[in-house]
């Protein structure tokens, strides 16, 4: 797994896997999201997702046409607000429920069908 | 001298049939081995064009075949079928979709299992169809469907039985098919009462042991049915480049009888020899560069009898088409002695000799399999020794009766119409 991009080392599994451990960061990681401020441009999580790579533009076509056309409006949304110098107006701003991952799953099976593929092309094979 | 020679051949001692026929965890399991060198397994699902519940759909399926499954990836198929030798395909008639594959004796284990995982456990992702499965079948389309001959068979079967044998074999040119309807008719497709498994090459015992462990968990809901078929015939006329084509024909409604088959066989152009003009009484009239080919496709409740005629020029092909009229019509008022044993000896031939080879023994006796009648080439081939004068003057003469089917692909300008072909 790559140190920097969509797949980078992550403890959030660790974390999650322990009721205690969630429960302590769980606050620390909402003042941290909102403190990044891409919410406040109206932007996802996944919207930040390093995308010039081979693998995050194949899960990208492995949207649904509806997600893609979100994502899209929410570039343009965000760019906007960029070029105005100022975060979106209150109401329009991403609530921490919204925030899925919507393209991590995607992301995830492109990366284990290119391993496979990997793992084929380098297969060895013995007799029984 | 025809009917000494007749009653004497013996074609039934080829032992070409499915011995029995097991009924494991309820799919029924036939296998015949005669000691190839290879094994093949079929699984015949009940999921043709004519159980499909929207256009389309079962070539959507179809081309699903060997995409993931819970068990591997599409690569990982196609990667360890490569491995061990084996050759995956599948085949979409308008009542049956077969899953083929042919591999060496000894990895049936690995192959049934990748068939099996396929009914079992498809995933359907929209991906695979985005990305695999509608380029296919859009090129699929467009091959089939530029080539005339196909073209009008398939709107012949249009004609002759619209709904159910109707629906094309071949999705729309601009399908508005999704993963999801194909998914829906997958799980109403793939129940226990749909599935026959034929295997060629293999025991029966190691067939069935590997059946009860994969297919055991499949769901035992209602097997597919569809409307009995009628037969309507009309006329349609479809401009297009290529070879000037035309179909005539009849169809009827009912299980296929040995009588049409005799009648097909009687005025069948094609040869017995190589590069002669045999005894066909359309022969004559055939001019060199046009050709006349006999259709007889028999399906569980239908039969569709015919000609398919195509040349570069439109009075050729004209020509032929009366021709072919008219010895139909000859032909329906009943055949005589040696004429009538010459057609059902034809007949009979070619039914024998359709069994010789695996796709077709899998084709003419596995919807019997899947049926639960007798699954032999003997029954197969004993309607024809009971082919009557009587019997096949009256079925040529319904048959006769009824509507013609007549397609035209082409100039429409210059290929006849119907009637002037004397229908």
């Amino acid at each position: 797994m790559p140190v920097y991009g969509p797949l980078s080392y992550s403890l959030a599994s660790n974390i999650l896997a322990s009721k205690a451990l969630t429960r302590w960061f769980t606050p620390f990681a909402n003042w941290y999201a909102n403190l990044a401020g891409y919410r406040k441009y109206g932007l996802k999580y996944d919207d930040l997702l390093i995308e010039e790579r081979d693998d995050v533009q194949r899960a990208i076509t492995r949207l649904t046409p509806r997600e893609t056309y979100d994502r899209n409006f929410r570039f343009k949304r965000a760019s906007q607000a960029s070029v105005l110098h100022a975060p979106l107006p209150k109401e329009q701003w991403v609530k921490p429920e919204e925030d899925v991952r919507y393209l991590l799953p995607h992301v995830i099976e492109v990366v284990k069908e290119d391993t496979e593929r990997q793992m084929w092309d380098t297969v060895a094979v013995g007799r029984k | 001298m025809l009917a000494t020679r007749a009653s004497t051949r013996n074609v039934q001692r080829i032992a070409r049939s499915f011995a029995t026929v097991v009924d494991s965890a309820g799919v029924k399991v036939a296998a015949v081995d005669l000691n190839q060198p290879t094994s093949s397994v079929t699984f015949l699902v009940k999921a043709g064009s004519r159980f499909e519940p929207k256009a389309g759909v079962a070539h959507g399926l179809k081309n699903f075949a060997f995409k993931s499954t819970a068990k591997r990836s599409a690569l990982g198929t196609v990667r360890e079928s490569e491995l061990y030798g084996g050759v995956l395909s599948t085949n979409l008639s308008r009542e049956y979709l077969a899953l083929t594959a042919d591999f060496l004796r000894g990895d049936e284990e690995y192959f049934v299992d990748v068939l099996s995982s396929f009914i079992t456990s498809a995933r359907f992702t929209r991906h695979e169809y985005d990305e695999y499965v509608k380029p296919i079948i859009e090129s699929e389309i467009h091959t089939n469907l530029s080539d005339p001959a196909v073209r009008a068979l398939e709107l012949a079967h249009a004609l002759a039985f619209r709904n159910g044998l109707g629906s094309s074999l071949f999705a729309s040119e601009h399908p508005s098919l999704t993963v999801e309807d194909i998914k829906a008719f997958s799980q109403s497709a793939f129940t226990k009462g749909n599935i026959a498994v034929l295997g060629s090459g293999i025991s029966q015992e190691v067939l069935t042991k590997l059946v009860d462990q994969s297919l055991s968990k499949l769901s035992s809901s209602a097997s597919s049915s569809s409307t009995p078929s009628s037969y309507f015939g009309g006329e349609t006329r479809i401009p297009s480049h290529g070879l000037q084509t035309i179909f005539v024909g009849f169809g009827a409604a009912g299980t296929p009888s040995a009588e049409l088959a005799a009648l097909s066989a009687y005025v069948s152009p094609t040869p017995s020899v190589k590069w002669s003009q045999g005894l066909s009484p359309i022969a004559p009239s055939i001019a060199p560069g046009t050709s006349v080919q006999n259709i007889y496709i028999p399906y569980s409740d239908a039969t569709l009898v015919g000609f398919l005629i195509q040349g570069h020029e439109s009075a050729s092909v004209k020509a032929a088409g009366k021709a072919a009229v008219s010895a139909l019509k000859t032909a329906s008022a009943g055949l005589k002695g040696d004429d009538l044993k010459k057609a059902v000896a034809k007949a009979k031939f070619t039914a024998a000799s359709a069994i010789e080879n695996r796709e077709g023994m899998i084709s003419m006796l596995g919807p019997k399999v899947l049926a639960g009648s007798q699954a032999s080439g003997e029954a197969n081939l004993s309607p024809f020794d009971k082919v009557s004068e009587s019997a096949f003057a009256k079925a040529a003469s319904t048959l006769l009766k009824a509507k013609p089917t007549y397609v035209c692909v082409g100039d429409i300008s210059s290929l006849p119409y119907a009637d002037e072909l004397g229908l």
